[in-house]
């Protein structure tokens, strides 16, 4: 089942672009990573989701009910972690926390507890004195504490240290495997990598592609580098499917997908002193959507 | 019912100061009463030099400054004055808060609705305005207990000073409105503050000019303390005028909170 359904979401900011024909769906139980450069849309698609702006044309549902008809319903079993923190002033750690568990109908004491040990936060603090990675911190147990069956996080891992993070996603992962969908924007691959099982690209305020994390990591590119004895002709590199193309030297490298015998045939007319093929990284798959486009 | 607890919190320092400031100063404008009123004919005479329209601009009436009542109903304009930026930076920053200090993400969503965010919050206010004027009315009360060298009009004085209260809901709903249409209030004092004596210039211009069409347009006009003073009633239309506004701009934030896209950050 989807727990969440987008269908041709738009939203315009007066005349400014927000986003422009969103659709995807990301089904119960999943990882969904949904990525793309500053300003393409994804706090816009999450602000909809959340009943905090209201869409221009198209809708969302979440656990298949309209997300504004049904906001404050369905807003109980999400939880959400925006990407940057603010709380109440002079509100202890473990007073803002109470407050938020007030909204739901349990009691979430023991759940901060453990979220607070996991976390290494001292609930005795004011918030105010806290510096910002520990302010991440309370946001993400505000997040957690309800226990949610949806977990929306909008680039969450700023200002934590990376022990912190490695201790973050685990919480994340273990939610999952508990049952909960995890819907996770951000604009660092690796994270994504990591941890989504499939991702949605938006640029521009427009879905580029929806794909398996899998899918894309092996779609047929790979990474050639070659450093010959005498640089030969570019032309000679113009072949379907490669590109990205850069000469440096003596030294070509570039990303090649399709029927990889055409470059070793290619090669194989050529003096090379040395190659690298590999697969590669997100980053590159990523980069090389987003320049297309552009 | 937690998000009107945490809002009675939040404005628990500023009511209290307000409180005791409004109850502070009638107090001490009122222990001034017994002196004046023993010198009534040199200050009458004194005041009978200014201008006449002077006097009315301040809403000075020299047959009844004298008498406890009537001094009083003089000082509540300035109480009036005060009580409504009280109201009004209250109306003001209660929703626009959210957003100014970054915590509209936090409580919007939460399972909660606008209309349960807006009720919970004016509930708030409302408390808010009515512990001041308690307080105000308390203290009020037994200062005029005090001075006064016959018994108090107690009808006078409630009558008199419980159109704070009425002030103050016309003041809290017009900032609640402003609010709602504003895409960000960054500073709610300015706002109020400058609004509230807008109205209060108007208020003087319509008292100094006896224009009958500028009392409609400010509150400060619609519960005359002099008027009520004299004729120990309250002008109907005025009456049904607060009555019709305060319902209406509350319905009317109600209405365009509801449609209002939170912006981030």
């Amino acid at each position: 089942m989807n727990v969440i359904e987008i269908d041709h979401l738009t939203k315009y900011y007066g005349k400014t672009r927000g986003i422009i024909d969103v659709s995807f769906s990301v089904e119960g139980g999943e990882i969904f990573g949904f990525i793309g450069p500053n300003g393409a849309g994804k706090s816009t698609t999450i602000r909809t989701l959340l009943g905090l702006i209201y869409p221009t044309s198209g809708s969302a549902k979440i656990f298949g009910k309209d997300c504004i008809a049904h906001g404050p319903e369905i807003r109980r079993q999400i939880g959400y972690l925006p990407s940057e923190v603010f709380y109440y002033d002079g509100m202890k750690v473990g007073d803002l926390l109470r407050y938020s568990a007030s909204f739901y109908r349990k009691d979430c004491s023991k759940r901060i507890q453990e979220l607070a040990e996991v976390l290494d936060l001292d609930l005795t603090r004011k918030i105010d004195d806290l510096s910002y990675g520990n302010k991440k911190k309370v946001g993400i147990v505000q997040g957690l504490l309800h226990e949610p069956k949806l977990i929306i996080l909008d680039e969450p891992t700023g200002g934590l240290d990376p022990l912190m993070q490695q201790k973050f996603f685990d919480l994340l992962l273990e939610e999952n495997k508990k049952g909960a969908t995890v819907l996770l924007s951000s604009h660092i691959l690796s994270e994504v990598q990591r941890l989504c099982d499939r991702v949605a690209i938006i640029k521009d305020g427009r879905i580029v592609k929806v794909e398996k994390i899998s899918t894309l990591k092996e779609s047929n590119y790979k990474r050639f580098k070659c450093e010959f004895t005498a640089m030969p002709d570019a032309n000679m590199f113009s072949i379907d499917g490669v590109e990205n193309l850069t000469i440096d030297g003596n030294v070509a490298s570039f990303l090649f997908r399709g029927d990889v015998n055409k470059v070793v045939r290619m090669l194989a007319t050529l003096d090379i002193t040395d190659i690298w093929a590999a697969d590669p990284d997100l980053e590159e798959i990523f980069m090389h959507y987003y320049e297309k486009e552009a | 019912m937690n998000v009107f607890l945490r809002e009675l919190r939040m404005y628990r320092a500023s009511t209290i100061t307000w409180t005791v400031s409004l109850a502070g100063t009638i107090m001490l404008f009122m222990s001034m009463y017994p002196a004046l009123a023993r010198e009534i004919d040199d200050f009458v005479q004194i005041l009978a030099g200014f201008p006449e329209v002077v006097l009315k601009a301040f809403s000075i009436s020299l047959d009844t400054i004298g008498l406890l009542t009537g001094y009083y109903a003089y000082v509540f304009t300035f109480i009036m004055l005060a009580g409504g930026i009280q109201a009004m930076s209250l109306g003001l920053s209660l929703l626009s808060k959210e957003s100014r200090d970054k915590t509209a993400d936090f409580l919007m969503t939460k399972p909660i609705t606008r209309n349960e965010i807006v009720t919970a919050k004016l509930s708030a206010a409302l408390t808010v305005l009515l512990i001041t004027n308690a307080g105000y009315l308390t203290a009020g009360y037994a200062i005029c207990r005090l001075v006064g060298t016959s018994d108090v009009n107690l009808k006078l004085f409630f009558m008199i000073s419980i159109t704070m209260l009425f002030v103050q809901l016309i003041f809290m709903a017009l900032g609640l409105l402003v609010s709602v249409f504003a895409r960000k209030i960054k500073n709610v004092l300015p706002v109020s503050l400058g609004t509230v004596f807008a109205f209060y210039i108007i208020n003087i211009l319509s008292s100094a000019t006896d224009d009958a069409k500028l009392r409609y347009l400010t509150p400060f006009q619609y519960f005359d303390p002099n008027r009520i003073q004299m004729t120990a009633q309250y002008e109907t239309v005025f009456v049904v005028l607060t009555a019709l506004f305060v319902p209406a701009a509350i319905l009317a934030s109600y209405i365009i909170y509801n449609k209002k896209d939170i912006h981030a950050l």
